[in-house]
């Protein structure tokens, strides 16, 4: 908003700075969805809390709003060793995660650009690997597994994953892959590259966003997964949800170590979002919208 | 262009997921299948059983409970969660400050583990105990004799919103970016023609946001279908079987039970029905919708 | 004469000589028996061992390395919760894996294991002298629960290593409260005191059951306060207590004598009718409470009398237990007043079972007798500062007659005097599974007791006409 200019003497009274009609609507916008922030989020602030809550302060009746902080629940994660499940989860999710962009950019690229036979059976095949309730897999997984020495190995438990985030990989890559310019690649067929040149030097980078996007989902899901790390892992592969369990003990749950487990699961993975939600929006965008 | 080249290497750039594909997930599955023909007797394979393991698993009225169950919920948490994420998304597409922090954070409940909002959620709504089951339901004798998640008629809702809670902010992500990528020109034109922010909802964002909608929709689907923390923490499938969801009755078919023959043959009804679905959906959003 | 004389005393000499030197070499054999002699050919090996998560195991987790030292044999000793050591124990022995030589298991899993065979007997070790330990001293494990959980037609396999048992659990502070005797006595016309029957201990659930308001103990309730707490989750050991805490105290059960499936008997349509009456006077949440959440629960100081497993318990009441924490008193499960001769108590015997995959049975017996014998049991105990016993002679050691601890361990040696091991029969699991949701609608209300029996009758029927294991 412009303030008239002023050539009044200083005895004029300070100019009142109007705020625009633009920005109170932000305001009531931004306003709003902090509002709603806290009610989505206070189930995980309350649970958050029991990380320095003392156990009778937990559930009392009525209900202890304000409290004397301990950290015995801290003492108790470190002295059981769940720090070092993080490291675990780490690199297990990481792994899977690497593998599952190698493998699927190239697959999403070729069913988005390409003219294939039986492109839309080959398609459907994708999505239908995650069709079978993976719970009633476990098992067939763990006889095949047990008898190739698979169980509790990293090698396993990588190729038990590749079976649900591969596929959803290629089934939304593909999605951003439809809006690439095939005019960018064109020049450059044209320029003498060999396809397998295109595609690394030109269509790659124009899919950065779109792989960060997807890969960071792809985590996610690796790093959260039960059934499959708990039934295919063992002493020497446990991650991180697989420790969880080993909370509900004969003495109840044991809640602030859940809480803090629960926050050591969550804040790795919200601090890759927040650094990378650039890339995964403009990443999520590409191609997904047609026009 | 050279022709020839164009043939075989859309394929090579295929072939090494789609390796990868059939050795993890199809030998898994056709071995699955193998299973579900044979008689399967604590994990030993024994002789072939013909469709012994299917008829046995159809005239159990538990499989057909669950698969109820499962539609029941879906008709609950789908349109919700779709509808809150689109809310959502146009939300945070409006001119808003601290969307770079806000949106983190709007993430958590898909960025946590199902397990660890299982537990959340027992916490705030246990009988007796639960913060909010204290706080709310009893002060306000909300469900007399009863809590949350021992209610038969409630049970199911219940869940169903935990699943909301948790899966929202997914939707919420994806349509967000979707609306981000939207191109100005068309509502410029729309607005010059004088149309009503109404009108260029209905007629311009959802045909526009269409393809992504599908693809997210139908991978949201087939998950929910798949749910299963939740619902082991919070009601064991109770009260009675009202909230044994297909995953479930598979757990305890699989490892309490060991009843791999007929676990196997629900992998492969459940597929089958799944496939068909999906198949059917696709030709249709690829012809109607533009997605595909 | 005297040739005779010396003959005599060199014979009487060289008699008591012989004896004296049998005497001695059978001492000397006797004591020559140790872990650490016996386990010479196997020092080096390594066996793998996977056990249930309770503060029982964790004590012997930091006793295991004795074992260890003693014979050289190396021991992966891994602890798993309840569900987990049960998910997976089972996959590693069904599935043919092997990686645990010795997995514990609950008296209830024995039916479809050994069904499947995949549980080696130690009969044939037992017989082995140099493998044995003579001391094992194993007429003194509790009965019947070492009896009816080991033995399978004809073979032993293994030993009671865990006795967990069910017992009845009061506030002691409310039972003794003057107000409450007083006002108890008037309106049920006997003492108030820890229940000694079902009827007791019904009349106790209703008679403290109040509204936030209400007075209790000479204080004005701020919440509503119950009478009981039980088990009600679809699962869990909700059905197992209904079964050996309620139906055969009424003289039913799950079989008859014959292992016909009974459940539609007037015994248990009687006995399940009376624990869903109990619901009546129990948290609104019951039907979401687990082995776990009902001493959580009690612990919180929401109900008045719980039945819950002693392990649990030991959890719960402890020094830094919490605001109730020494307010209890314990006893050993109810009798049924109308029906005394059928005394019955929950619990689950359980063992440490040798996996018939293993390669090391050897090395893994000599562990298995370690973790039953009398010194590692005292040991245990002592380490642990209590805890459920094995053997009768336990409840003797100075740590298991601590004063504030007796009235907790009565009620365990009162509750194992009753304790069985569930029956073997294959079908455990699918039964559980049909009657557990069954028996809970019933308690919630939703079905009548008789109409949830006769479906479960038809449903467990149609899986097993007869459902013992034979063998």
């Amino acid at each position: 908003m412009n303030q008239p200019a002023s050539h009044a003497p200083a005895v004029t009274a300070k100019p009142i700075k109007r705020i625009s009609r633009q920005e109170r609507v932000s305001v009531f916008w931004t306003l709003l969805l902090i509002v709603i922030a806290f009610i989505v989020l206070f189930p995980v602030l309350w649970v958050g809390s029991f990380m320095f809550r003392p156990d009778s302060a937990m559930f009392a009746r009525p209900t202890e709003w304000l409290f004397e902080p301990t950290l015995v629940h801290f003492r108790y994660v470190i002295d059981n060793g769940f720090i070092g499940y993080l490291g675990t989860s780490f690199a297990l999710a990481s792994i899977s995660t690497l593998l599952v962009i190698v493998l699927g950019t190239p697959a999403a690229y070729a069913f988005a650009r390409f003219k294939l036979r039986f492109r839309d059976d080959l398609f459907l095949f994708v999505l239908a690997t995650r069709m079978a309730p993976p719970i009633c897999m476990v098992i067939p997984f763990y006889m095949i597994f047990s008898n190739m020495g698979l169980i509790d190995t990293y090698s396993g438990l990588t190729l038990a994953y590749l079976t649900f985030n591969l596929s959803f990989y290629i089934w939304v890559m593909s999605s951003f892959c439809k809006d690439l310019p095939v005019a960018l690649e064109e020049v450059a067929i044209l320029e003498g590259y060999n396809r397998f040149e295109v595609f690394l030097r030109v269509v790659l980078p124009l899919l950065r966003s779109a792989i960060v996007a997807t890969g960071m989902l792809c985590f996610i899901f690796a790093w959260n997964e039960f059934m499959f790390a708990f039934m295919l892992g063992g002493q020497q592969v446990k991650t991180l949800p697989v420790a969880v369990p080993e909370l509900i003990t004969t003495q109840g749950v044991r809640w602030g170590p859940m809480a803090i487990v629960g926050t050591l699961s969550l804040v790795p993975v919200m601090l890759a979002v927040f650094l990378l939600q650039k890339h995964i929006v403009r990443g999520l965008t590409m191609g997904a919208v047609k026009g | 262009m050279k022709p020839l080249e164009n043939r075989w290497y859309p394929y090579a750039l295929l072939a090494p997921a789609f390796l990868v594909l059939v050795v993890v997930s199809l030998v898994p599955f056709l071995f699955a299948m193998y299973l579900s023909f044979h008689q399967v007797n604590f994990g030993r394979i024994g002789d072939f059983a013909g469709w012994s393991n299917y008829s046995r698993l159809l005239d159990n009225e538990r499989t057909w409970n669950s698969l109820w169950v499962a539609v029941k919920f879906i008709l609950i948490a789908f349109p919700l969660q779709f509808i809150l994420g689109l809310g959502g998304a146009l939300l945070l597409n409006k001119r808003v400050w601290g969307r770079s922090v806000i949106l983190p954070l709007l993430f958590i409940p898909t960025m946590m583990a199902p397990i660890v909002v299982g537990l959340v959620w027992k916490v705030m709504f246990a009988g007796s105990w639960g913060l909010l089951s204290y706080n709310i339901v009893e002060r306000f004798g909300l469900l007399p004799g009863t809590s949350v998640f021992s209610s038969p008629d409630y049970a199911l809702i219940a869940l169903a919103l935990v699943d909301v809670w948790q899966w929202t902010p997914f939707m919420m992500l994806a349509f967000f970016a979707g609306l981000q990528a939207l191109p100005v020109s068309p509502y410029r034109a729309a607005a010059v023609d004088g149309a009503t922010p109404m009108q260029m909802f209905f007629r311009l964002t959802l045909p526009l946001m269409a393809p992504l909608m599908v693809v997210i929709g139908m991978l949201r689907f087939i998950d929910a279908f798949k749910v299963f923390d939740t619902i082991y923490t919070l009601t064991a499938g109770g009260p009675g079987t009202s909230t044994e969801v297909p995953s479930l009755f598979a757990y305890r078919m699989s490892f309490e039970q060991w009843r791999i023959g007929e676990s196997a043959a629900f992998a492969v009804l459940v597929w089958i029905g799944f496939f068909i679905l999906c198949s059917l959906f696709y030709h249709v959003a690829k012809k109607k919708l533009n997605a595909f | 004469m005297t040739m005779h004389k010396a003959k005599s005393k060199a014979m009487l000499a060289g008699l008591i000589a012989t004896a004296t030197a049998f005497c001695y070499s059978a001492a000397l054999q006797a004591q020559q028996w140790s872990y650490a002699e016996a386990a010479k050919p196997y020092a080096g090996t390594t066996i793998r061992v996977l056990d249930e998560i309770t503060p029982l195991q964790e004590t012997m987790r930091r006793l295991v390395p004795e074992f260890v030292e003693e014979t050289g044999i190396q021991v992966e000793y891994e602890l798993l919760s309840h569900g987990d050591v049960i998910n997976r124990g089972q996959a590693d022995l069904f599935s043919g894996r092997g990686h645990y030589d010795a997995i514990m298991l609950h008296g209830l899993q024995l039916g479809p294991l050994l069904a499947a065979r995949v549980l080696q007997p130690i009969d044939g070790l037992k017989t082995n002298s140099t493998l044995t330990n003579p001391d094992l001293g194993l007429d003194d494990l509790i009965e019947p629960a070492n009896e009816s959980l080991v033995n399978h037609g004809g073979s032993q396999y293994g030993f009671l290593t865990w006795n967990y048992n069910q017992i009845y659990w009061a506030r002691a502070d409310l039972l003794n409260h003057p107000d409450e005797k007083a006002a108890f006595e008037a309106r049920y016309g006997y003492p108030l005191a820890p229940a000694e029957t079902m009827q007791q201990m019904r009349d106790i659930a209703e008679f403290f059951t109040r509204k936030s308001g209400e007075a209790l103990a000479g204080e004005t309730l701020r919440n509503d306060f119950y009478g009981i707490v039980l088990e009600g989750i679809p699962g869990g050991t909700t059905f197992t207590t209904v079964w050996e805490v309620f139906m055969n105290n009424w003289g039913g059960g799950v079989f008859d004598a014959n292992g016909k499936p009974q459940l539609d008997a007037p015994e248990n349509i009687a006995a399940v009718q009376f624990w869903a009456d109990l619901w009546k006077f129990a948290p609104p949440g019951q039907a979401e409470y687990s082995l776990i959440d009902v001493p959580t629960v009690m612990g919180n100081g929401i109900a008045a009398q719980s039945i819950a497993f002693s392990d649990f318990v030991l959890g719960v009441d402890r020094p830094d237990g919490g605001t109730y924490a020494g307010q209890f008193v314990y006893g050993g499960i109810p009798a049924n007043a109308d029906l005394l001769d059928a005394r019955s108590a929950g619990g689950e015997p359980s063992l440490m079972a040798l996996s018939s995959h293993s390669k090391k049975p050897e090395a893994t017996y000599l562990f298995m007798q370690w973790m039953v014998d009398k010194q590692t049991q005292a040991k245990l105990l002592e380490m642990g500062g209590g805890g459920v016993p094995i053997r009768r002679s336990s409840f003797d050691l100075d740590v298991m007659r601590e004063a504030e601890r007796q009235s907790l361990y009565k009620a365990m040696a009162a509750s194992l005097e009753h304790v069985q091991a569930k029956p073997k029969t294959p079908n455990f699991f699918d039964i559980d599974n049909i009657m557990g949701p069954l028996v809970q609608q019933v308690g919630i209300g939703r079905l009548s007791a008789e109409d949830a029996l006769k479906e479960g009758q038809r449903q467990v029927s149609s899986l097993c006409s007869s459902c013992l294991l034979t063998d």
